[in-house]
């Protein structure tokens, strides 16, 4: 039996060493949690950013004594009162006063403490790269391949039409028939007939589709001062559209929002770290960070001095209007968003999948009057959420009901009005 | 002489076209101008010289003391310490009964749920847990002593003027706005107190044992 007792030693030590690493992780793991109940609010996760308190990476190098440090936590008011230098300095750092903590044990403060330097020293995840930019990669490659295919099949066409000339020529030869010259292709009338209705089909098709285009901006995608993603923002972050365009609900335009609304979230959000890389539509990467620098430097904001913001020097970004409607056309967001309960992406598109923003729709009369056209309107004017502005149109409820119409279109309440657009 | 006519017919539509595309930089042409764009001043339009010139942009601040047709009377309370403590004492002069929750809570879940989560449990989107972008940890609306005991008029000060790393929201909701979410804040609170007080003991106890 005396193998077995290194094995079952073995197996102690094994034991062992887990038994204490799971203890220090249930440490850390502790302090995680007391740092997310107590800390967090006022200071920033990644231990390395000033946020309405100051970061706290490496706050145990800078304080030294480690006894005076919980003395802070538990109430800071005393120990700045008592003349400690330190607590004296930090005081300074912000108008708000930190929190007090007096009845927080020791050890609640070392794992917190701990949780900051591991937090404080941990590598950064880097980001996974984005899939943008092979996609545009690939369609060019695609053309290229039809490109060559089309250029070597007319090629042989090309080879086999001499051939079959010269042979023809060969048989006549032999069989002694004396046929004219022919005449060069470009004296055929059959040939200059072709191309003519050819061009008059092509150059038709062209000229008529760019004046059909004339005043549509279909695929307007132009560069903005700002690389803002509305992918990250909407989609990814799940913001709400109407959080940024509120007036959407409520008005004509839908708003554009000012730098106090970026503000809102980029006074603490001074990195963009964990979000997929960017490209712009060339396909060149994107660099996030420096263009919230770009956000700072319209709003007049210094990140490391928060607190000393002024909202109201703030310049306006000077936007470049995508969507744009002819002077002649009327066209009233909170219509088709509040009454008509119409989603942004109907006529937007994905913007929540979009880096850069694309005018997707053509923005077209037709292309209005259609949807005028199919949309069903909710009436359900017995409820709340139902659109009770119509609820007068008693006749549609009552056709409805005897089965006269089985729905009712905005064309039918006048929805292809000249007048709802043009006045 | 047809040839001629074919060659020019074709180089000119190839030039219209070219002129009409303009591509995705360009906005495009426009057939009659002056029915496209508009001559008084649209909003958001690009501004001209003359109107740079003036100042005015797409983000002025309305006349200070003007009310908005359909909003509640101005708050007065500055933004300063004394403010905040001032402000605890204001009541919601919304008639609750008449506020309807389900706007306001359409309203919190676009301007606050962000953050503040939609359970307003403090763990929305942009926080999860301290994986999203947001570093600072918005306080729990409910379930939390600090936001149960604060004051309606206290909560409407902080939406006002911000609070902490919160910016302030008197842009993005107009007064009465503003009241109906803090009331709409208040009423999950109202019904959530039971369990909180249940689940708020015992975690006091494990602390106070260790």
């Amino acid at each position: 039996m005396t193998p077995s007792k290194p094995i079952i030693q073995r197996i102690a030590l094994v034991f062992f060493t887990f038994l204490v690493f799971s203890i220090a992780n249930v440490n850390a793991q502790d302090g995680k949690a007391l740092f997310m109940s107590k800390c967090a609010t006022c200071h920033a996760g990644d231990m390395k950013s000033n946020s309405t308190g100051p970061a706290l990476g490496g706050v145990r190098e800078r304080w030294n004594d480690e006894g005076k440090l919980h003395e802070w936590i538990k109430d800071n008011v005393a120990l700045t009162k008592s003349g400690y230098p330190m607590a004296v300095e930090i005081s300074k750092f912000s108008t708000t006063t930190m929190d007090l903590f007096p009845s927080m044990p020791d050890a609640d403060i070392t794992a917190i403490l701990d949780y900051v330097d591991l937090k404080f020293n941990e590598v950064p995840k880097v980001a996974e790269g984005g899939g943008g930019g092979t996609g545009g990669g690939n369609d060019g490659q695609n053309a290229v391949i039809f490109g060559v295919i089309s250029l070597i099949l007319a090629l042989i066409a090309f080879i086999l039409m001499y051939v079959n000339s010269n042979l023809k020529k060969l048989s006549d030869d032999t069989e002694g028939i004396e046929r004219p010259e022919p005449s060069p292709f470009y004296r055929n009338k059959v040939y200059i007939a072709i191309f003519a209705v050819l061009m008059f089909v092509v150059g038709g098709f062209f000229v008529t589709k760019g004046m059909i285009g004339l005043n549509r901006q279909q695929g307007y995608e132009p560069e903005q001062p700002i690389f803002y993603s509305h992918k990250v923002h909407a989609g990814i972050n799940q913001i709400s559209c109407l959080y940024c365009h509120g007036n959407a609900w409520e008005s004509k335009t839908a708003a554009i929002p000012s730098v106090n609304v970026c503000m809102n979230c980029h006074k603490t959000i001074q990195s963009y770290e964990k979000g997929p890389e960017l490209f712009d539509k060339n396909g060149n990467k994107v660099n996030g960070t420096a263009e919230i620098a770009k956000l700072y430097e319209y709003a007049g904001f210094d990140p490391k001095n928060p607190d000393a913001w002024d909202p109201s020097k703030a310049k306006p970004i000077e936007w470049v209007k995508i969507h744009n409607m002819p002077d002649h056309v009327y066209f009233n967001h909170s219509q088709h968003v509040r009454v008509g309960n119409v989603q942004c992406q109907t006529c937007h598109g994905e913007i929540n999948e979009m880096d850069v923003v694309k005018q997707v729709s053509e923005l077209s009369m037709g292309w209005c009057v259609n949807c005028h056209r199919e949309t069903k309107v909710n009436f359900n004017y017995t409820d709340s959420t139902g659109n009770q502005y119509y609820s007068i149109y008693e006749k549609f409820h009552n056709d409805i009901k005897s089965g006269k119409m089985d729905s009712v279109t905005v064309k039918d309440i006048g929805g292809l009005e000249c007048q709802k657009c043009h006045y | 002489m047809k040839k001629l006519f074919v060659i020019t017919f074709c180089t000119l539509a190839v030039a219209i076209t070219i002129v009409s595309c303009g591509g995705s930089d360009k906005p495009g042409r426009s057939y009659m101008p002056d029915m496209s764009y508009s001559v008084a001043y649209e909003t958001y339009a690009p501004s001209d010289e003359r109107l740079k010139a003036s100042g005015a942009t797409y983000n002025h601040q309305p006349v200070k003391g003007s009310i908005a047709r359909g909003d509640a009377f101005p708050y007065t309370i500055p933004k300063s310490d004394s403010g905040y403590a001032r402000a605890a004492f204001v009541k919601n002069p919304l008639n609750i009964d008449s506020i309807n929750l389900k706007e306001a809570e359409r309203l919190y879940l676009i301007n606050c749920g962000i953050c503040h989560g939609a359970k307003l449990d403090g763990d929305g989107p942009l926080y999860k847990g301290g994986e999203g972008p947001f570093t600072a940890k918005p306080i729990p609306l409910v379930n939390d002593e600090k936001a149960n005991n604060m004051t309606d008029g206290t909560m409407f000060y902080s939406v006002t003027y911000g609070k902490g790393q919160m910016g302030s929201y008197a842009s993005q909701l107009n007064t009465k706005q503003r009241w109906e979410v803090v009331a709409y804040i208040k009423s999950k609170q109202a019904k959530k107190v039971a369990p909180a007080a249940a689940t708020g003991a015992p975690a006091a106890d494990t602390t106070a044992a260790k």
